[in-house]
């Protein structure tokens, strides 16, 4: 292999499945930084309710569905790369693996985000 | 990450000329296998009961209370609390072993990683423990 063919890696779902892996990673790890200080004003009764009353906004349900897919493809796709390291035979289905596990977090979001949104749309909240 | 340490399981030696050995690296390498598969539980449940069975507006002080009466409940979201900033921090080292390359900047950067890590860590779980409800 000359080393230009060896070190320009474009484009392969697995590649694809590592990016947004370590992207997803990292978002949900800012996330857990940001729950950490929401659910810290408990002991500050009003304030906790009304942080909890704004999660019900539209803009923060949508956050929310985001927050669903960040962590159910990377829970997803978690396992399948520990499938892969585990079990030799995985690495031949890498691929299919990958499309299976993505489109099943994309259900789940799916699912999950009709579930999440429905308040706003049976206008049972703001 | 899984390159480096499969070459290491391995001992391929297109990476690695010394043989395979025990250190940080290897142990980490399975911690992030083993607090995942334990996070894929503990995270996609947490966040089955708190945003799919009950609405956010839902989850309000008196929710809380309610759950946290129960040691078992406040246990749990300590483990979720625990195992996802070390799996989460110890990702962030991987991205930022990646991506900076500068060491005195990567040393400055990842102190306040690690730094913001432990202080959120000492914060949420003196969240859990001093609840009194
Ligand atoms: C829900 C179940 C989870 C599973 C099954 C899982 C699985 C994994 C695995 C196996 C790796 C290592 C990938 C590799 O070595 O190539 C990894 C990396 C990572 N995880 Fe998780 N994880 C989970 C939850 C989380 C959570 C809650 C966070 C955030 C707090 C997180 C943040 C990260 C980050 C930042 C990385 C590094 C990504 C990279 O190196 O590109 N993970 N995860």
């Amino acid at each position: 292999m000359s080393p230009k063919s060896a070190t320009i890696y474009k484009g392969k779902t697995g590649q694809w499945a590592f990016v947004l892996h370590r992207i997803t990673g990292f978002l949900v790890f800012m996330f857990i930084l940001l729950h950490v200080v929401d659910i810290s004003t408990i002991n500050s009764p009003h304030v906790y309710d009304a942080i909890h009353r704004l999660y019900g906004n539209v803009f923060l349900r949508l956050f929310e569905v985001g927050l669903l897919f960040g962590l159910t493809y990377h829970a997803l796709n978690g396992l399948r790369v520990i499938m892969i390291d585990f079990f030799p035979g995985a690495i031949k289905n890498e691929k299919q693996l990958f499309y299976f596990m993505f489109s099943l977090s994309l259900l789940l979001t799916v699912i999950g985000g009709v579930i999440i949104l429905r308040p706003f749309f049976t206008g049972s909240t703001h | 990450m899984a390159i480096r340490s499969l070459a290491q399981k391995t001992g391929d030696s297109r990476t690695s000329t010394r043989k395979p050995r025990q250190n940080f690296e290897t142990w980490s390498w399975y911690f992030m296998r083993i607090s995942g598969l334990v996070l894929f539980f503990l995270a996609l449940f947490h966040f089955f009961i708190m945003h799919i069975l009950n609405d956010v507006t839902a989850t309000n002080v008196t929710f809380v209370a309610t759950r946290w009466k129960n040691p078992i409940w406040r246990l749990l979201d300590w483990l979720l609390l625990a195992l996802g900033l070390l799996h989460g921090s110890n990702g962030l080292r991987f991205i930022m072993d990646d991506y900076i390359r500068k060491p005195a900047k990567r040393v400055v950067v990842k102190s306040v990683v690690y730094g913001i890590a432990i202080i959120m860590f000492i914060y949420g779980t003196l969240t859990i423990v001093t609840f009194k409800g």
